[in-house]
């Protein structure tokens, strides 16, 4: 176990470091472009350009300028945006972070229970019409971008029936777990809907793959020879198996998530999670808070897919003997 | 026995069982016309090519095969009660409760993600009122019983800690847990290794000595048939050629196909010089002739052949052919119909 | 190397890296260990083991298509195992392939007439239409219809794709045809067809086969001289006909005996030896004897000390300490 653990640890630097080099050249060795420009703005003076070219260290060799960002953000971590003067990355990041894992806390509940058990539905009834009527809604929960339906569901519930049946939902914006369990669902119920509805359908659609190339094993001919239920073999037997592949494509899809990548529902919905806010360091341009969120995500990342090689190695057995 | 009464030792008694699936390319009869009994005690050999409807004639009688466009017709009984068209319910205490299964390959029959413990329990525990804690020590005595070392340690092992051959015992020890009446085994040793085939045949019959159960061993192996079965069904595309006592079948086989699945076999035991062959492939049975369904392949072929020979014979030994006895003794007498020099 | 060799292996290894771990050490997985042996010109060789024996892989030595990780492999009196791909090339051409699964081993998407033809052109021989003749006759050499040359893999039955098989191994004329478990995935009569052709394919290109099955009753049926592999080595090996009546190494004669027999004379069957136990791991090979945990008439001897591979017998080879049945083989004089 500690080897593993030590492993996964000297990976995940390995990775934040890949990252953070790739972030901080892209930023600073795209040739033409004068980051203390892009600080102090288009038309700053060139005695204000080269006041911020000092301050922040920015006429230095650029090794020791990641050096110094690196120092800054994971030692000191007192690394300050380039753009909101003053403001510190971390305090940002870690007021944001909350609301993000409750978006997406939420979501992953209602996407499994919605994939799994439409996954299982189509399954059972393949050959008769819910079937692909369940794919049907799979296919199109896939299909429609989430920036649309999240607009979409702001229009319709926020819009002319704001007044009527959907008086009770807020007008966006977010209340903390601690301050107000009931407020903090009922703000986030409609971005739950919206995220969780590609993901249930990209598991849904995957399980009753899963779940008919199981049924189709030999260990399922075994299981009704020794005379269990229909029920007991979907249940205790295939689903047990096709689950093997869902856990490594749910850890996955959660890292990501975490890390960042429910950015275009945070916008939409205008919660001010760690998406919205790499959102707002992509559009002004602010190396510190950009660097911030993707070692905040990397590190999301490498975290999930660790949880689910352990996950894994617990629900296939035949994992555990190499690990 | 005849086929034709209904012996009052038989635990399966099986007569005239077709299947057919309705395909896109029209009907395809799998097994047509079968009929047999297995006695009390009684190992009975099906042996046929791939293709010959051995599997789907012993997995439809038992609802195994789960297709939508398949069709079951003629009778089952199983000790006297009518098997063919149970309820799933049904059928499910039969299955698994009074006939065991084994199957081909032990490295795919269990579900992996289990201990074959908790799969022993798991059968044990849906036909009997038992335990979990009961059910348990059923199955370590049963994993001693069919020789697994260390049963103690071993009833908590996953399916892929073991190798083909134990795995095969822990199939076995699942199929006999509830003592069932009939044991049908599916090509039990085809997928192991010589000596691992003899530590199975051998056990089976051990077992078998013990437990009291019939068997139905299905197989492509003439010599597995010679060496565990008591009487043989051979099978050629769907239908039955030969039914007879192994001795019989092996030593003064009455079917042509008979004749040249025994001489196709090379022998370990004596030297065979040139292999007699079955010219052409098997029958597509999407094209089974209406008469005599090995008649394209066969270098005896008469007129008559155009129609189905009917199963007949002296005592228990029946063949389907229209060959004269007397034609029969010509042809065993000029050509080499067995594979010795 | 005297001409009646065409294929002499000396001391043969090839070892794997295995991934498990043996009390702490990452073992060496040693598929093949040592083996020694000599195809005559014209002979058919047969090697005989249980699945796991490696057997398959001793082929792929021989053949050059896995390096050896150590011994020598001559073939025509040239050494191999020193020669780059390059050099490699025009014996390649004289040692042939035939492969078990003829469902996996032809390529689905090119025509069966260019599956045949492709050896010939890539190795530049003759033109198109020479390439094109040869192709047909080849097609009704192995007893396939040569109008049937534009059609699929898919479209034929395992036979006939295994006589296709076949064919691609003969179309560059090969002295050596090295067949893995060639019939194994056929039914019986089919089986018979393709080991009749190929026993007739022998004499009229006076082949040399070298051919590796699990089945006891095939491989006597086909070899001249018969090598019976364990555990990565050759226990025993010698004429055919004389291992299998009187087998001197406890593997070999355990093995005869569990083989199914057809009841259909009235001589007494062998007595079954039934051996226990599995074929250890071959990453964690017991010391002394491989066979020695489940040998019969292991002794003490037998766990410490290797036994060499000798000739006990005119021509007949065993690596055993304690063989059974010499009163039964007249000695060398």
């Amino acid at each position: 176990m500690l080897r593993f653990i030590a492993k996964r640890l000297a990976s995940a630097i390995l990775v934040m470091f890949t990252i953070s080099v790739l972030v901080f050249l892209i930023f600073f060795a795209t040739p033409g472009v004068n980051p203390a420009s892009r600080i102090a703005g288009r038309t700053a003076s060139p005695a204000v350009l080269r006041q911020v070219s000092k301050e922040f260290g920015l006429n230095r060799p650029l090794p020791i300028r990641y050096g110094l960002m690196m120092y800054h953000l994971f030692i000191k971590q007192d690394l300050t945006s380039y753009v909101n003067i003053g403001d510190r990355i971390i305090p940002q990041i870690t007021a944001a972070a909350p609301i993000t894992l409750s978006l997406i806390f939420g979501a992953v509940v209602i996407w499994l229970l919605v994939g799994i058990s439409g996954g299982v539905i189509a399954a059972k009834n393949k050959g008769k019409f819910v079937d692909p009527l369940v794919m049907f809604f799979g296919i199109a929960a896939i299909s429609i971008p989430v920036y649309w339906l999240g607009e979409m569901v702001s229009l319709v519930t926020q819009g002319g029936l704001h007044n009527s049946i959907f008086a009770w939902v807020p007008n966006g914006g977010y209340v903390s777990l601690t301050q107000n369990p009931w407020q903090w669902a009922l703000h986030l119920f409609f971005p739950w809907l919206t995220l969780a509805s590609l993901y249930a359908g990209i598991y849904a659609r995957v399980l009753r793959g899963e779940l008919i190339n199981n049924m189709n094993e030999d260990y399922i001919r075994t299981a009704r020879a020794k005379g269990l239920s229909e029920r007991r073999i979907l249940y205790r037997h295939a689903l047990r198996c096709s689950l093997i592949s869902i856990v490594s494509l749910f850890g996955l899809d959660v890292g990501v998530l975490v890390g960042g990548a429910a950015l275009l529902t945070e916008v939409v919905f205008g919660l001010q999670g760690v998406g919205w806010l790499t959102y707002q360091g992509l559009q002004n341009l602010d190396l510190p808070l950009i660097m911030g969120c993707v070692m905040y995500g990397a590190f999301f990342v490498v975290l999930a897919s660790a949880a689910v090689d352990v996950i894994y190695a617990y629900i296939d057995p035949r994992i555990r003997v190499v690990a | 026995m005849s086929p034709e009464e209904t012996p009052t030792d038989a635990v399966l008694s099986v007569r005239d069982l077709s299947v057919s699936f309705a395909t896109r390319q029209g009907v395809v009869r799998a097994v047509d016309g079968l009929s047999f009994d297995v006695g009390t005690k009684e190992v009975l050999g099906i042996v046929g090519e791939s293709g010959s409807g051995k599997s789907v004639a012993m997995y439809s009688m038992l609802g195994l095969v789960r297709d939508a466009n398949v069709s079951i017709s003629g009778s089952v009984r199983f000790e006297g009660r009518e098997i063919l068209g149970l309820s799933d319910t049904e059928m499910q205490s039969v299955r698994g409760g009074e006939v065991g299964m084994i199957f081909q390959d032990p490295m795919t029959a269990l579900t992996p993600v289990y201990t074959v413990g908790w799969q022993i329990v798991e059968q044990l525990r849906a036909h009997n009122d038992m335990t979990k804690k009961a059910a348990y020590v059923r199955a370590t005595e049963l994993l001693a019983e069919v020789g697994i070392p260390d049963p103690k340690s071993r009833v908590n092992h996953y399916p892929h800690e073991f190798s083909g051959g134990m795995r095969q015992r822990v199939v076995i020890a699942m199929a006999l847990s509830c003592n069932p009446k009939l044991l049908i085994a599916d090509e039990p040793t085809t997928a192991l290794d010589v000596t691992t085939q003899a530590q199975i045949l051998d056990l089976m019959g051990r077992l078998q000595a013990i437990h009291g159960s019939s068997i139905v061993i299905i197989t492509h192996d003439m010599g597995v048939i010679a060496e565990i079965a008591h009487r043989v069904v051979v099978m050629y595309a769907g239908r039955p050629a030969e039914i007879g006592p192994e001795l019989d079948v092996v030593r003064s086989a009455r079917h042509p196909y008979t004749w040249g699945l025994l001489g196709a076999v090379p022998r370990a035991d004596v030297k065979t010089r040139r292999l007699v062959t079955i010219p052409g492939n098997a029958v597509s049975p999407l094209e089974v002739p209406t008469g005599c369904a090995f008649a394209p392949r066969c270098q005896y072929r008469m007129d008559i052949c155009a129609e189905r020979p009917p199963l007949r014979g002296a005592r228990d030994h029946l063949d389907a052919c229209w060959l004269s006895d007397e034609q029969r003794l010509e042809i065993r007498s000029t050509v080499t119909v067995r594979g010795e020099s | 190397m005297s001409d009646d060799v065409l294929l002499r292996a000396t001391d043969v290894v090839k070892s794997f890296a295995s991934r498990r771990r043996v009390k702490g050490i990452r073992s060496l997985n040693t598929a093949v260990n040592g083996v020694s042996l000599e195809v005559k010109r014209g002979e058919t060789l047969g090697i005989v083991g249980e699945s796991g024996c490696g057997k398959s892989t001793l082929a792929r030595c021989l053949v050059q298509l896995l390096p050896v990780t150590s011994g020598h492999v001559e073939f025509n009196g040239v050494e191999l195992t020193t020669l780059s791909r390059r050099q490699l090339r025009p014996h390649r051409r004289e040692m042939q392939l035939v492969f078990q699964d003829p469902y996996a081993s032809l390529n689905p998407r090119r025509t069966v007439g260019d599956i045949v033809a492709d050896p010939m052109r890539i190795n530049k021989i003759g033109s198109d239409a020479e390439i094109n003749a040869r192709v047909r006759e080849l097609f009704q050499t192995v007893g396939l219809d040569p109008t049937a040359l534009r059609r699929y893999p898919h479209e034929f039955s395992g036979g006939q794709r295994q006589r296709i098989g076949i064919a691609r191994s003969l179309s560059l004329n090969p002295s050596l045809v090295v067949a893995d478990e060639p019939v194994s995935a056929l039914d019986v009569s089919v089986q018979a067809q393709v080991l009749n052709l190929m026993t007739d394919l022998q004499d009229e290109f006076k082949l040399t086969y070298l051919f590796i099955a699990h089945d006891l009753g095939v491989v006597r049926h086909v070899s001249d001289r018969v090598g019976v592999m364990y555990l990565g080595e050759i226990v025993e090996l010698g004429e055919a006909e004389a291992l299998y009546e009187t087998p001197l190494h406890p593997y070999t004669e355990a093995l005869l005996s569990v083989v199914p027999e057809l009841n259909d004379t009235d001589a007494p069957r062998r007595e079954r030896i039934i051996i226990s136990g599995d074929v250890p791991d071959p990453a964690d090979r017991p010391t002394g004897c491989s066979f020695h945990p489940r040998c019969p008439v292991a002794t003490d001897l037998c766990t410490t000390e290797k036994p060499d591979f000798v000739e006990l017998r005119p021509g007949r080879f065993v690596a055993c300490h304690h063989p059974r049945n010499l009163e039964a083989v007249a000695p060398i004089t």
